[in-house]
Order: structure tokens, then sequence, then C-alpha cells
């Protein structure tokens, strides 16, 4: 290294260190104190100082690492071996990940906090599954998937607290409402595409979230809707104090009455739900339609030269979508027992494009991956409080630095001619 | 021996003031092909975008002779043209599925066939006998293409990783498995060095000949238009300035004034 780069790097750094010096003075160095006499300020130039040294020192080293003749790649080496990992033995992770999950309720540090994040994790893998039809395959950015869920949460809602019908007539039922409504929001974007496809979809998120607070008579508004039955393993309540004639899962198996019982039932059923909602994927990306949907998303101007049918194609794709976001919202309201408008916020559509986006658009794997570092680890974290949102902010610009197309960006044919290529 | 395959009367195409095409009227036979040239900006690619339904022509009719039964080209928009009256269109600048394979490019071209036979998705969700057959079906008719244009060794690789050469050969074999009876070429030679394009003059003659269909053609190298080339119709300003024989095209006074310009 000559000394004309030195002074440049020198150059850049402490630049580098002005502007971090402007960004934390404000934010750290600048603290409000509450005292009888009002606000005062108690000024942190240490934890400042520190903040800015490790800016302007990790800078010069960055900078110094590219200007050497072989770069050292510590996070290019590291998210291609992941990747590389995971291309070649696919069906080893698979099986090996199935099999964890399904041991994972027995397992010795399981306790109920897990458990619960462990629910948490597979119902956002669901619907990252779900989504993946629409934002993957079909390539149709959809930023109001939240609305679905909710479709498919207050249907069930309403449905079992109404008639009283059971978890598994009602979830079927919540689906196809979620479906349809898929279909009505499909027919009038249809001819959108790009951003103001997201921009449509976004509405169309925050109109059924507003319908849902206002509309007090039908959704009980604000207040949500309580005492959403629980399901039953076939037939056999969880709980402690039954109704008369009502056979509980713990006197039938002659257990202890325990909480967790219920949490490892609602963790198979939310296993359940989301294997059957990957299997489906992987076989409808198989066939025709599914083939379809990504030729859409690579050019939808050949495929009307083809004679594919853009409109029902695209429709498909998103009632599919749809209907899987509604069973994760009938799972959720029997899960939560009550759901109020404010479970459905815009917020929860953008971790699930986020967890889809992470993952390499159209990778059921990276789905998995990314709610997993996205959802478990920012509620591992969750001592950090604030600081959670920057780790995941963090995480984000890593990906989107260092794999842009997602942390899985291959892509398997959906068949081959001589054979899957070693 | 020659029906007629398309016949197109007084087409009109306008773009608010602008005439793209003016009044034109032409026809192109089976088992032959007809190329269209002029100079650029004459409105060639327009007249494919109003045959292939993706504009809807001002006035005028577009007749497609299919097996002896009269298709109107105007009844018919964007996609169902290329699915009702199997007429197959390319690019100007190639628009292939670069992510999907090579064969998955095919098979989405086989798109109508094999929906019908996965019973929209439900029997091929259950993986039933009957669409699994239809699917290799499908694929040995990839295999047949692929064959004709030498690619098969590369059938399994992303369409967007192939020379610039074999995605032109693509793009025609890729329209060729929707069994068109009228296919459209826009301007396929183009980028291609004289290798490639007497390859594709001979896949050309190959699809003329053996398929038995009509082939519309808009070229700029004149070498292909000259050598394959049944029927030249020359536009200039949307208009129709001559139409007859290679050989007497290029004796033309208009046309050489089209493309030379006229001397003082």
């Amino acid at each position: 290294m000559n000394s004309e780069d030195l002074k440049k790097n020198i150059k850049d750094s402490l630049f580098t260190g002005l502007i971090s010096l402007a960004l934390f003075v404000p934010i750290v160095g600048l603290r409000t104190e509450i005292q009888k006499e009002g606000l005062y300020i108690d000024p942190q130039w240490g934890s400042t100082f520190i903040l800015v040294a490790i800016c302007v020192i990790g800078r010069f080293l960055i900078n110094l690492n590219s200007q050497r003749s072989e770069k050292i790649d510590v996070l290019g080496k590291f998210s291609s071996g992941v990747s590389n990992f995971f291309s070649g033995k696919g069906k080893q992770f698979a099986i090996t990940g199935i099999l964890f999950a399904i041991v994972f309720p027995f397992l010795p540090f399981t306790d109920r906090y897990i458990l619960d994040v462990g629910i948490m994790v597979l119902t956002y893998i669901m619907l990252g599954w779900g989504l993946n039809i629409v934002v993957g395959l079909a390539g149709l950015l959809d930023l109001g998937y939240v609305a679905f869920y909710a479709v498919g949460a207050y249907s069930f809602a309403l449905i079992s607290t109404t008639f009283g019908w059971s978890f598994w007539v009602c979830l079927p039922l919540a689906g196809i409402f979620a479906a349809f409504f898929g279909i009505l929001l499909g027919f009038p974007v249809l001819r959108l595409r790009g951003d103001y496809l997201a921009i449509v979809t976004l509405g169309f998120g925050e109109i059924i979230r507003i319908v849902l607070i206002n509309w007090y008579d039908f959704t009980n508004g604000p207040d949500g809707i309580g005492g959403i039955p629980r399901p039953s393993f076939f037939g056999l309540e969880f709980t402690n104090n039954p109704k008369e004639g009502v056979e509980t899962f713990h006197s039938f198996f002659n257990l202890e009455f325990s909480n967790v019982h219920k949490m490892i039932f609602l963790y198979y059923v939310i296993l359940i739900l989301a294997l059957i909602t990957n299997y489906f994927t992987l076989r409808i990306r198989r066939l025709p339609v599914g083939r379809a949907w990504e030729a859409l998303r690579e050019d939808e101007i050949a495929c009307k030269s083809l004679g594919v049918n853009p409109t029902n194609t695209k429709l498909t794709a998103f009632a599919i979508g749809a209907m899987f976001g509604g069973f994760a919202g009938s799972f959720f309201a029997t899960k939560q027992g009550f759901i109020s408008p404010e479970s459905f916020t815009f917020i929860e559509s953008a971790i699930i494009v986020a967890i889809v986006v992470l993952g390499g658009m159209g990778s059921q794997t990276g789905v998995v991956l990314a709610a997993i570092f996205l959802i478990g680890f920012t509620e591992i974290f969750r001592e950090l409080e604030q600081f959670r949102m920057i780790a995941f902010g963090l995480a984000m610009v890593l990906i989107m630095l260092f794999k842009p197309k997602g942390i899985l960006e291959h892509r398997e044919p959906t068949i081959t001619l001589h054979g899957e290529k070693k | 021996m020659n029906e007629q395959l398309l016949v197109v009367n007084n087409l009109t195409m306008k773009f608010g003031g602008l005439i793209a095409i003016d009044n034109l009227s032409f026809s192109a036979n089976k088992n032959q092909i007809t190329s269209i040239i002029g100079p650029n900006g004459a409105g060639k690619t327009t007249v494919f975008n109003c045959l292939t339904g993706f504009y809807k022509p001002t006035s005028g009719d577009m007749i497609l002779n299919k097996e002896g039964k009269l298709i109107p080209l105007n009844d018919y928009t964007d996609f169902k043209i290329a699915k009702y009256a199997k007429v197959a269109r390319t690019f100007q600048n190639i628009r292939l599925f670069p992510a999907m394979s090579v064969l998955e490019n095919l098979l989405v071209a086989q798109h109508n066939d094999l929906m019908r036979a996965s019973g929209f998705s439900i029997f091929g969700l259950l993986n039933l006998k009957r669409y699994r057959d239809k699917e290799r079906q499908a694929v040995e008719k990839a295999k047949y293409w692929l064959d004709i244009i030498g690619l098969t060794s590369r059938a399994d690789d992303d369409a967007g990783d192939l020379p610039y050469g074999d995605q032109r050969k693509l793009e025609i074999i890729r329209a060729m498995c929707i069994d068109p009876k009228l296919l459209c070429l826009d301007e396929p030679a183009a980028g291609l060095n004289p290798k490639e394009s007497s390859e594709l003059n001979k896949l050309l003659e190959f699809i003329k000949n053996d398929k038995k269909i009509g082939i519309l053609l808009i070229e700029h190298d004149m070498s292909v238009v000259m050598e394959i080339s049944d029927h030249v119709v020359v536009l200039n300003y949307g208009k129709k300035i001559f139409e007859g024989t290679p050989k007497a095209t290029t004796q033309n006074k208009e046309v050489i004034e089209a493309y030379l310009g006229s001397e003082e």
C-alpha cells in the first residue's frame, strides 16, 4: 500500500467520524432526565466518544481491507458458505428440520416460553410460505398480506362464536373466505405492477383494518372478539374445569392437568398446517399453473404471446396465497382466544414481506431461516427492548448488502430433462 | 397448394394523430415465408402487434384461415390470439423467461394443453396418471424441438445463461411449441453472426417445409430476406409501397428510393 492510499483512507475515516459525531451527539450524547425542577440535559460524552471511535476505526479497517490485493471477505464467504451448505443438501436439510420440529416440544430445554416462541415462528413460517406464492412465485409485491390474515382470524372468530362450530369446521371456511377476499382484491389490481401494486395492496390492508375497527355491530370494533373456542383433540377439551358431559384431554389419558398440553397440541396443529402449506406449494410449483406464475413474474408480455391467461393466473396466485393467510389467521384466533384489529397492523405485513424477501424470493427453506432469524431472535432478545428494531434493521441491511437476492437465492428447476445436477 | 392463410384488408392503426399503418392490405400463404420489410419506423412491428392482439386496430379486417375455418383476428384480444387462433410470435428484443430453465420455457408454451390435462391443477395435485402422461408428452415435444436446434444438452440450464444466438432460436422453438398455424417473427436475425444467421435460415426452411405453416417475417438483414422469402411486402410510412417476389423487390424503383433516398 502506498502513502497516497493511506492519506485517502485517513481522510475518509475522519469524514466518517464527522458524520457519526453529528448523528450520535443528538441521539446518544444529549440525554434528557426528569428532575423536580423539570427536564435537564445529562450529557453522555463518554459513550458518544466510544461510538464515534468505533465508526472511525471500523471505517479505517474496511478501507484497509479493500485496498489490499487479497481482500478478507468474511461475511461474503460466510454467506456463500451458508447458501452452498443448503443448496446441495436441500432434502437432508428439510428432513432434519422436520424431525427437529417434531421432537422440539419434548426437548429438555423446551419450556412454556420457548414453545410459545416456536409456535410464533411456525405461524410466521406458514405466513411466509403463503405469501411466497404471491411474491416469490408470481412476483406480485403484496404489502397488504395481513388483510387476509385478519379476514381468516375474524371469519373464524365470528363463525365459531356465532354458530358454535368446531375448529376443524371453521378452519376451511375461514380459508375459503380469505381466498374470496384474495380474488376480490385481485380484480382491481390486475393491471398494476411493481410499485403501484404494492401501494394498492398496502391500502387494501389498511382498509380491512379500519373496517374492522369501525364496523362495531359486526366486529365489535376496537374491543375485539373474545371467548373464541379452543381446538379440541378429537373432541377432548384442554381445560381444568370442563362443562358437564365434556371429556377432557388430561382425564382421558389419566394425566395431571397442565397448560403445556394445550401448547404442545397447538404447536403440532400449526406445524401440520405449515407443512401442508409447504407441500402444497412445492407440488403446485411443478404444475402448469405454478410454472405460469413464475413465467408471469419473468415476463408478462411473453406469457400473453404464448396464450397464457394472465388474469386467471394472477387471481389463482392471490386466492391461494390468501387462503393460507386465512388458515394462519384462524390458527392465530384460536390460539389467542381473543382478537382485535390491533393485531393486524401494517408492521405485520412488513415483517412477512421481509421474511420472504430476506429468505430469497421463492425459496421455501429461505423462508424458514429468515423467520427463525427475524422472529425467533428478536423474541429471544426481548430484553434489549427498543434496540430490537435496530437489530432487525441491521439484519436487513446486512443481508441486502451481502446477499441482495436473499439468503438462499438458488432456484431449482421444476422439471429436468437430464435428471438432477450433482 | 398455396392456399391463402392470412388476409389483411384495409388495416389502419392510429395513435392519436399519428397514422402508424395506413390502409394496408396484403395476404400471406400457407407453406410460404412472407417478409415484411421497410425502413425504420415504417410500421412493421405495429402490424405484428395488431395481428397478435397486442393492439386493437382502428379499422380493417384480419382473417386467418385455420384449416378451412375463417377466423377474424379482430375478435380476439391479447392472449386469446395465441390460445384460440394459434398465431405465435417472437419479439424484436428477446423475451424469454430468463430465470427459468430452457425446458421450463418450452413447457410454459404448452400451458393451455397441460392445464386442461391437469384438470385446472386438481388432477395434477393428485398426481393422476392422465396428467403425468400428458406432461411426459409435453417434455417429448420440447425435446424434439431442442434436438432440432441442438440445445438438448443445455435443457436444464437457465434460459438467460444461453448465448445470444441460442436465445433467439429458443424463442422461435418456444413459439413453435404452441403448434401455431401462423408464426410471426420480429427480426429473428438481428445481432446474429453470419454462421448463426445461416443456421436460422435452415431452421425457418425446416419449419416451413416440415410443419406446413405460414411464416411472417420482419427483417432488416437482406441476405435472410432474399434467401428464404417467397413473398415480400414493403412498407414505408405505414403504407404498402410494393408487394412481390424478392427478386422483383430489389429491382423496384420505389423500394430503392425508400431505402436509399431518391436522386434529385
